[in-house]
């Protein structure tokens, strides 16, 4: 009996860890190339989430349909956002104001959601949500196997893009060396759009996939943004395996602590880790260290 | 800076070196910044590390002022040793530095940024910060007084309300120099003072450090432009990818063959 | 001595002199207030706005003097509150001795979250601060047989009155009394921090603020000094938690959820960061408004969320660089810092 509630806890905290990851790893890529954070990062997952529950259910369209709509609003997000808050606050200098920027953005976004779609949580119901495989005593549904499997090749595409394109070593070049990357030909500014414009098309796309398999109200981001956090510190800022890696652990910490301990321990427990990460090895868990330039 | 201030620090004895550094190494993810450096710094001279750019001057530096850690090797100020010791805790002993990258408080007036050196020798009973008694006002007044002396000897007197940040870079450069000195040192530690100004602004620079000699103060200059340093250093250690090239008085090292090919093009005179 | 030190002298006790007036006109508004706006309505406001008031000095001297983000202040709020009405409801405790103790705690527990991320970059101690935040909302939601959770303390009172030889001089039920301890409270806060801001612990938090490698290259210990202006500021906002506890008479923990954070830290960035006076107009601004403009009631939070981030894209230094612009604007002459 154990096993299977052990495999069972295994896949939903696989489930919830690579949606966790796709969150994280735009927020970590921000970070990477801008030394910022978009606190509306969350937002963008809700309204990711809501953009594809309305062209589902009112164009009466399929669901990867309204997945790819999701990215799309994300990427518009994305966009915006940095054209309207990161760029013009990239002059003034201060590393803060634009996180400061971003709260306001965020604390905006959520409550003209609430405004106009309610708190009363929506149905997210898709086609696959219902539908069960199972096998050795566990219960995977469709929903949960495209996920995984949507996350999955979303994230190895992603990593293949750092690692093997031009475009994605250009990325790299602007994050560790601003101006020198300047100087060879390619424009940081482009690469700060376009860092921005796929993050946050990530995150849409995590909020169409995280809404069926949680409640879509207008805090769904809220709840996803915290251990999204978390995440990108554990695995450490601007490193990508450490994030991936960071992500599924935190999934399954979380499925398991709902499972042998209690639902309302998980930030309890997340946040502990955390934690305890910037006491031992701030850097995160595959460390790359940022020595300031004295 | 008044004769009275200098006084109050403690001369050191002898001949011994005010800073001695004994077999330093530094490594950053395998790259040796510095490696088996050492050197001897002797009471009121002064003394210049060059070497072309990336030979590890400024790591050199900052493993003297404490913001980086050896990886082995020791510090000593006076016999003291300060391998333990953070940045912050030098100071008191006497140490201070300046940056290559100007790191002035932009948001502050000339004379605060000078105020703000004087951090380690206020005398005012813990009380006294919330209810600001007599000692207080005797030191707000004494830090002002002080502060606008150090001004007056770069020059800046005229200056004393314009916010750090709207300063000519010269002048910034001499702020730098006005604050680190609020901390009462006996050594101090300058890192490419001259980058940035012109002919006219080294002149002066160098005038005013080599009055810092006679006022006592031992000073340690880094810079890349051995023309520079000719003419004030008592003595110049070379440094090359991170190594000890060639140590030795001015007119030496000009006549290094070692030091001559290590500046292949360069900036020798 | 020169001219110029002279002058300074002679400005100096011109600004001193000014500094007791506007001290002395505070005071006096404080007495007024309540006199003018004699319905329970605003009594109650006015309450509330110095509960914010209180808050907002909090925070701003943490992120605003010494360039910590913390984006939990609510944390030490709800734990100040907690902490001083579990003391009296269940162990009897009496009101000041409860109301020490949750000071107390909050400004250590400051200290404690500020010591995580004393040594790293700022977003660390952002993030930090906001799981802080979580974590103990969390606790106080969760942790029922300690905090009763979402049911609540209820009959909370308030402080005991002063009572001298027979004759009550004040009887804190009466909500005008209790604003003036409140506001009087503020404002004892509000001079503890204009004094140390005015001394060299405010040299040493500006420039810990504005560079930290270099403020040790003059000996400042950063790490000293932060914990020491976050446990100020978190303590600050235990004393508001208590008396917000008494105020209100229940406490449940919604009162202190991570979106409160937020709106303290709207209030100090509207009213203008870095200053003292910056936060008292923010607070008193960001508590009013929704109440002057009731159509906008549920559209609070937006208008809070527009304020910041407009004020940080155009207007960084909030109201008081506002003000000072239109100071400029009236009279000739050049800049002083």
């Amino acid at each position: 009996m154990t096993t299977t509630i052990v495999l069972q806890q295994a896949i939903n905290g696989v489930v919830f860890g690579s949606l966790y990851v796709l969150v994280a790893l735009g927020l970590t890529l921000i970070y990477g190339v801008l030394v910022q954070i978009n606190f509306a990062h969350a937002d963008f997952v809700t309204l990711g989430a809501f953009a594809a529950y309305f062209f589902m259910h009112l164009l009466g369209a399929g669901y990867f349909l309204s997945i790819g709509v999701a990215f799309l609003v994300g990427a518009a997000l994305g966009w915006l956002i940095n054209a309207s808050i990161f760029t013009p606050l990239r002059l003034k200098g201060n590393e803060l104001l634009p996180l400061i920027a971003t709260i306001g953005v965020s604390v905006m976004m959520q409550n003209l959601m609430l405004t106009w779609f309610g708190p009363i949580p929506y149905a997210f119901e898709t086609e696959y949500s219902s539908q069960v495989i199972r096998f050795a005593g566990i219960f995977v549904s469709w929903q949960n196997i495209i996920i995984i499997a949507v996350s999955s090749v979303t994230i190895a595409l992603l990593y293949a893009f750092m690692k093997f394109t031009f475009l994605g070593k250009a990325l790299r070049a602007v994050s560790q060396d601003r101006e020198t990357a300047g100087l060879m030909g390619i424009n940081p500014n482009y690469l700060i759009m376009l860092t921005f414009v796929i993050a946050s098309a990530l995150a849409g796309m995590a909020g169409a996939m995280l809404a069926p398999v949680l409640v879509l109200t207008p805090f769904a981001g809220t709840s996803v943004i915290v251990k999204a956090f978390a995440i990108v510190i554990i695995g450490g800022f601007g490193n990508v395996e450490g994030t991936i890696l960071a992500g599924l652990i935190v999934g399954l910490i979380e499925s398991y602590t709902t499972q042998f301990l209690d639902p309302g321990l998980i930030d309890i427990v997340v946040f502990a880790l955390l934690l305890v990460m910037l006491v031992i090895k701030p850097t995160g868990l595959i460390a790359e260290r940022r020595e300031e330039n004295v | 800076m008044t004769e009275a201030a200098a006084a109050e620090r403690p001369v050191a004895t002898g001949t011994a070196p005010l800073l001695r550094a004994q077999n330093l190494h530094k490594s950053f993810g395998g790259v040796h910044a510095v490696f088996d450096i050492s050197l001897d710094v002797p009471t009121g001279s002064i003394f210049a590390i060059i070497g072309p750019n990336g030979a590890g001057k400024s790591t050199l530096l900052n493993l003297i002022s404490g913001i980086y850690q050896p990886d082995s090797g020791s510090v000593a100020l006076d016999g003291q040793d300060l391998s333990s010791m953070r940045a912050h805790r030098r100071v008191r002993l006497g140490l201070a530095r300046t940056f290559q990258k100007i790191r002035l408080f932009k948001q502050l007036s000339v004379l605060d940024n000078v105020i703000a050196g004087f951090h380690v020798h206020h005398k005012i009973p813990a009380w006294q910060y919330v209810i600001h008694g007599k000692d207080f006002a005797r030191d707000r007044q004494h830090c002002r007084e002080e502060a606008m002396r150090l001004l007056d000897f770069f020059g800046m007197s005229a200056r004393l309300n314009v916010f750090a940040g709207e300063l000519s870079y010269g002048e910034q450069r001499m702020l730098e120099l006005a604050r680190s000195l609020a901390t009462k040192p006996r050594l101090l530690l300058v890192d490419e003072p001259a980058a940035g100004l012109n002919a006219a602004e080294v002149d002066v620079l160098l005038d005013r450090i080599r009055t810092l000699r006679g006022r006592g103060i031992t000073v340690v200059i880094v810079e890349h432009n051995m023309d520079l340093v000719m003419n004030v250093a008592d003595r110049i250690m070379v440094m090359d990818y991170g190594r000890h090239l060639f140590q030795g008085t001015p007119s030496e090292v000009q006549k290094n063959p070692a030091v001559i090919a290590a500046y292949l093009g360069g900036e020798l005179s | 001595m020169s001219d110029s030190a002279i002058s300074q002298r002679v400005g100096n006790d011109k600004m001193l002199r000014s500094r007791w007036v506007g001290y002395l006109l505070a005071a006096l508004c404080i007495i007024a207030l309540p006199l003018i706006f004699n319905d329970t309505y605003w009594r109650t406001n006015l309450t509330i706005c110095a509960i914010n008031v209180l808050l907002a000095l909090g925070l701003d001297f943490i992120l605003g003097y010494t360039g910590q983000l913390n984006l939990g202040h609510s944390a030490f709020y709800g734990l100040g509150a907690y902490v001083s009405t579990l003391l009296i409801v269940k162990l009897g405790i009496p009101f000041w001795a409860a109301f020490v103790a949750g000071v107390a705690f909050a400004g250590l527990a400051g200290m404690f979250l500020s010591l995580f991320a004393v040594r790293l970059r700022g977003h660390y101690l952002a993030i930090a601060s906001l799981g802080f935040a979580v974590i103990i909302y969390q606790i106080l939601l969760n942790w029922i047989s300690l905090t009763q959770g979402p049911l609540g303390i209820y009959g909370i009172s308030p402080p005991p009155g002063i009572v001298v030889g027979g004759t009550v001089i004040a009887d804190f039920r009466n909500l005008t009394a209790f604003f003036y301890l409140v506001s009087g409270f503020t404002l004892l806060v509000y001079l503890l921090l204009d004094q140390l801001v005015r001394s060299p612990v405010g040299e040493t938090l500006t420039a810990i603020r504005e560079d930290e490698v270099s403020a040790a290259s003059l000996g400042i210990n950063g790490a000293v000094w932060k914990v020491f202006a976050f446990g100020l500021g978190a303590a600050v906002a235990g004393a508001a938690g208590c008396f917000y506890a008494s105020f209100v008479g229940t406490l449940v923990p919604d009162a202190f959820y991570v979106s409160e954070a937020f709106t303290i830290l709207a209030m100090v960035i509207v009213g203008g960061m870095g200053t003292l006076i910056g936060p008292v107009f923010g607070a008193i601004l960001l508590t009013l408004l929704p109440e002057i403009l009731r159509g906008i009631g549920d559209l609070r939070l937006v208008v809070y969320g527009a304020a910041l981030t407009f004020v940080v894209l155009f207007m960084p230094g909030g109201l008081v660089q506002a003000a000072r612009m239109i100071h400029e604007k009236l009279r000739p002459g050049g800049r002083r810092p």
